[in-house]
């Protein structure tokens, strides 16, 4: 027997950030797995059989790692200091200004679905965004308004690809749902203004949104209700997946059951089909494709005219994402967007609009994480445009392409300061245009985010403004400023953000001639709340926006109030979890909007939601809007008639069934 | 609308699944398996370019995550296992099946941390992890059982 003598020394010390001690640091010698934690005062003692010059290593997650080389009997009674680790540039997000939705970035903070099912949204992502502050009520379209810009100054995007018309349609004075169903995207990232150089063609707003990823498993479920039957599933192949989806959506029975205002002549219906490709190469390199058709038909009798509307809506979209190493990622993508739409007697009886437009995006993209203080982003794309009018006496035909160039850079100023700068160039008809933007961020820890946000954005007038101005508008553009303040803790949110926009060139008709003369401000705080402190099971959000607008465009003749915008918006929403039930009552209130023949009375709706589970394959889901009926007001027309919805409750009452065996708590087609 | 009922609906189901979640029995106390990791971290530090180490590393963080889930060093352990993680996936010979378990993991850990705010938001994530990492190891015998846990506390929540 050999036995083997040798000799220990014990290391002791104390390990701190300098004030107070670090409890279960990993204190080491280096090479070898001769240590100890610390204690809960950050003392430690171990014993090495090392001898001579050894390094001594101290870990401790969010601290740069400390290391020591020194004789191993100089390494008695040391005071280890620990420095907190600077955050690293791709760790950081910023959320001034935007509500990140899914789980693009990190752990999600608000869900969806928190939005989704709470109130009257009856599953609609665009509805749902409305509960959120800066959003306005605008009951006769419900589309999105931003901080006191227009429902076109918002504009969506798909896995980075613009999207031309992301709203159904429906006739005047009826409010439309978004295009795309809310179990598409894994990530909503609804920026409320203040955003990078990678969007343009937004003078408010921006909703990217991301689908997702790769399914692991086939799917197959049907749902049905009062207004809608939906069938859809994926089928999996290896590392590809291909789905889809049918909807038809018709209010005829709907119609029949409960009365309404309006008098249709043909009940509102939409026949969609949705299609999606994916592929995941190797090093996670991804390509996605995503192709969409809606076919919307309704006919009303309005006075003399039977109203008669038909659109037909394709969105297609192609991306690929792949990683060409050292931290560079490049995308590339294409969509196009075609619309048909053709109403009879639109304005009146007898008369025939007819328009088609299309939109043709291409863009790429190059991402570099240069280091730990340093990312970058550059990219180039194009938006090509064609579109006709026919309204007899009018006539045009559009043709035009914007060309855009952007280039961002992230950087860590010093530890907790981070700053993002970007400048962005469009060219429209040999007119260039130079849009710098700003973010300065101050990120203490991770329960406080200060923000400062500034830069220009720009959009071109809409199809029928520029064909008048025979292309003279050209870009209108907004200056933003925003604040942002945001505390987030375990159980609780709080958001504060004053903002000031400031537009140049907008639309604006004088005797008869358009011309890029109009301007406007707008300016207003939104504060958000989320807390789950009362109860675990019991969420309540708080979303409140003032906004003070102000605009001389259009057919202005002095400076006003946009007609879309009402001074104070308050949503407040509870749910409550009760065993197989979730239940959802939510508050809108909305104060009277302005219009030439007068003020409307303020806008309330309260709304309930039920939802049961009765196995884990099937769900019912019931909700009611404007429980107690109230007629709201929405605007007034030429005439001073109000307008309102064409029924004041709204019943929605569906059943959902998920028909794969091996499926369950899952009934998502993609 | 379909799956966004649905997702909504197993909210209810995640809060009792803490409950069902039983990953602490016979399992040592917390210094003990505190002490294990921090030897598997000095072992990592020796073997830098060791995945095996990384992923034993990311596995004791998790176990004692799950079964601690409101201790101390709890959020350092999520940190350190997410750390082990993105290092594994860096790294051209790690397992895909390995990876896509132990972000299902992790993700699981969330939800027993607060059923009620992490469970809808997470719970399809786990699902999906722990089918992808079977669906690329059918033998994979850590994602088998974990899914089996995940799958018998939704089913025994759902039958209340």
């Amino acid at each position: 027997m050999v036995c083997q003598m040798t000799a220990q020394t014990t290391i002791t010390g104390t390990v701190t950030d300098g004030h107070t001690p670090l409890p279960a640091a990993n204190v080491f010698i280096l090479g070898t797995i001769d240590g100890c934690l610390t204690d809960t005062l950050g003392r430690f003692s171990f014993k090495t059989t090392k001898t001579g010059q050894v390094t001594l290593k101290v870990t401790y997650m969010g601290y740069n790692d400390y290391t020591r080389t020194a004789d191993v009997d100089e390494l008695h009674n040391i005071d280890i200091r620990m420095q907190e680790r600077a955050t690293s540039i791709s760790e950081i997000v910023v959320t001034a200004s935007t509500f990140s939705f899914g789980k693009s970035e990190n752990f999600k903070t608000i869900d969806a679905l928190d939005v989704v099912m709470a109130g009257n949204s009856c599953g609609d992502v665009v509805a749902a965004l409305q509960s959120l502050p800066g959003t306005q009520k605008v009951g006769e379209d419900g589309k999105l308004y931003v901080r006191g810009g227009e429902s076109d100054e918002c504009q969506t995007f798909v896995n980075g690809m613009h999207v031309l018309v992301p709203y159904s349609t429906n006739t005047e004075d009826t409010a439309v749902r978004g295009r795309f169903s809310p179990f598409l995207f894994k990530g909503i990232n609804f920026s409320l203004g203040g955003y990078g150089g990678e969007y343009g063609q937004a003078l408010s707003a921006v909703l990217p949104m991301e689908t997702t990823d790769l399914a692991t498993s086939d799917k197959f479920g049907v749902s049905a209700s009062l207004v809608d039957w939906n069938i859809g599933g994926t089928k999996v192949f290896g590392n590809s997946a291909l789905s889809f989806n049918a909807a038809l959506t018709s209010m005829g029975l709907y119609d029949q059951l409960f009365t309404q205002r309006q008098d249709y002549t043909r009940p509102y219906r939409k026949l969609a089909g949705e299609m999606q490709y994916k592929k995941e190469y190797r090093r996670g390199d991804i390509l996605k494709s995503y192709v969409g058709y809606d076919l919307t038909s309704v006919g009303v009798h309005e006075g003399e005219r039977n109203i008669s509307l038909k659109e037909h809506n394709i969105y297609a979209n192609l991306t690929y994402k792949t990683s060409i190493g050292r931290g560079s990622t490049l995308f590339a993508g294409i969509a196009n967007s075609t619309v048909w739409n053709r109403i009879d007697d639109a304005v009146t009886a007898g008369d025939h609009y007819r328009n088609y437009r299309s939109e043709i995006h291409l863009k790429t993209e190059l991402h570099k994480v240069v280091n730990e203080r340093l990312k970058l982003q550059a990219g180039i794309e194009d938006y090509i445009r064609h579109s006709t009018l026919t309204f007899a006496p009018h006539h045009y035909h559009l043709s035009y392409n914007i060309f855009g160039a952007h280039a961002d850079a992230q950087l860590r100023l010093i530890p907790k300061l981070f700053l993002n700068l970007s400048t962005r160039t469009e060219m429209m008809r040999g007119s260039w245009l130079l849009m710098p933007r700003a973010t300065l961020s101050y990120i203490p820890n991770k329960q406080w985010q200060l923000s400062l946000v500034t830069g220009r954005y720009s959009q071109t007038a809409t199809d029928d403004n520029l064909a008048q101005s025979n292309y003279t508008l050209g870009q209108s553009t907004a200056d933003h400023a925003i604040l942002s303040i945001q505390y987030r803790s375990t159980s609780s949110l709080l958001r504060i953000e004053p903002y000031y926009k400031r537009y140049h060139h907008l639309p604006l008709m004088q005797q008869g001639i358009w011309s890029p003369d109009g301007y406007g401000t707008s300016r207003g705080v939104d504060v958000y709340v989320e807390d789950h402190s009362i109860s675990p099971r019991l969420t309540t959000t708080l979303a409140y926006s003032l906004n003070d607008s102000e605009r001389m465009y259009r057919d202005y003749t002095k400076p006003g109030i946009p007609d879309f915008a009402s001074r104070h918006n308050l949503r407040l929403s509870l749910k409550y979890s009760i065993g197989k039930c979730i239940v959802g009552i939510s508050e809108s209130y909305a104060t009277g909007r302005h219009f030439a023949q007068g003020t409307t009375p303020h806008y309330n709706s309260v709304d309930v939601n039920l939802t049961y589970l009765l196995s884990p394959k099937v769900i019912v889901y019931i909700s009611l809007n404007n429980v107690f009926g109230r007629t709201n007001i929405h605007r007034y027309d030429t005439d001073g008639k109000g307008i309102t919805s064409s029924r004041d409750r709204f019943l929605y009452i569906g059943i959902f069934v998920s028909l794969k065996n091996n499926k369950a708590y899952d009934i998502s087609n993609f | 609308m379909t799956s966004v009922t649905f997702k909504h609906f197993v909210a209810i189901v995640v809060l009792v699944f803490a409950g069902v979640m039983n990953l602490k029995a016979q399992q040592p106390s917390a210094d003990d398996m505190l002490n294990h990791i921090g030897m598997l971290k000095r072992l990592e530090a020796m073997q830098p370019d060791s995945i095996a180490s990384k992923y034993q590393l990311a596995l004791a963080s998790l176990n004692f995550a799950i079964s601690y889930p409101h201790a101390a060093q709890t959020e350092n352990m999520l940190a350190q296992a997410q750390q082990a993680i993105d290092q594994m996936a860096q790294m051209k010979d790690a397992d895909q099946s390995d990876l896509c378990t132990l972000r299902g993991f992790l993700l699981m850990v969330r939800i027993v941390q607060n059923p009620a705010q992490n469970g809808q938001k997470y719970y399809l994530d786990v699902l999906q992890a722990y089918e992808k990492a079977l669906k690329l190891n059918p033998l994979n015998t850590l994602a088998q059982e974990l899914q089996a846990k995940f799958v018998e506390g939704m089913k025994q929540a759902t039958a209340q």
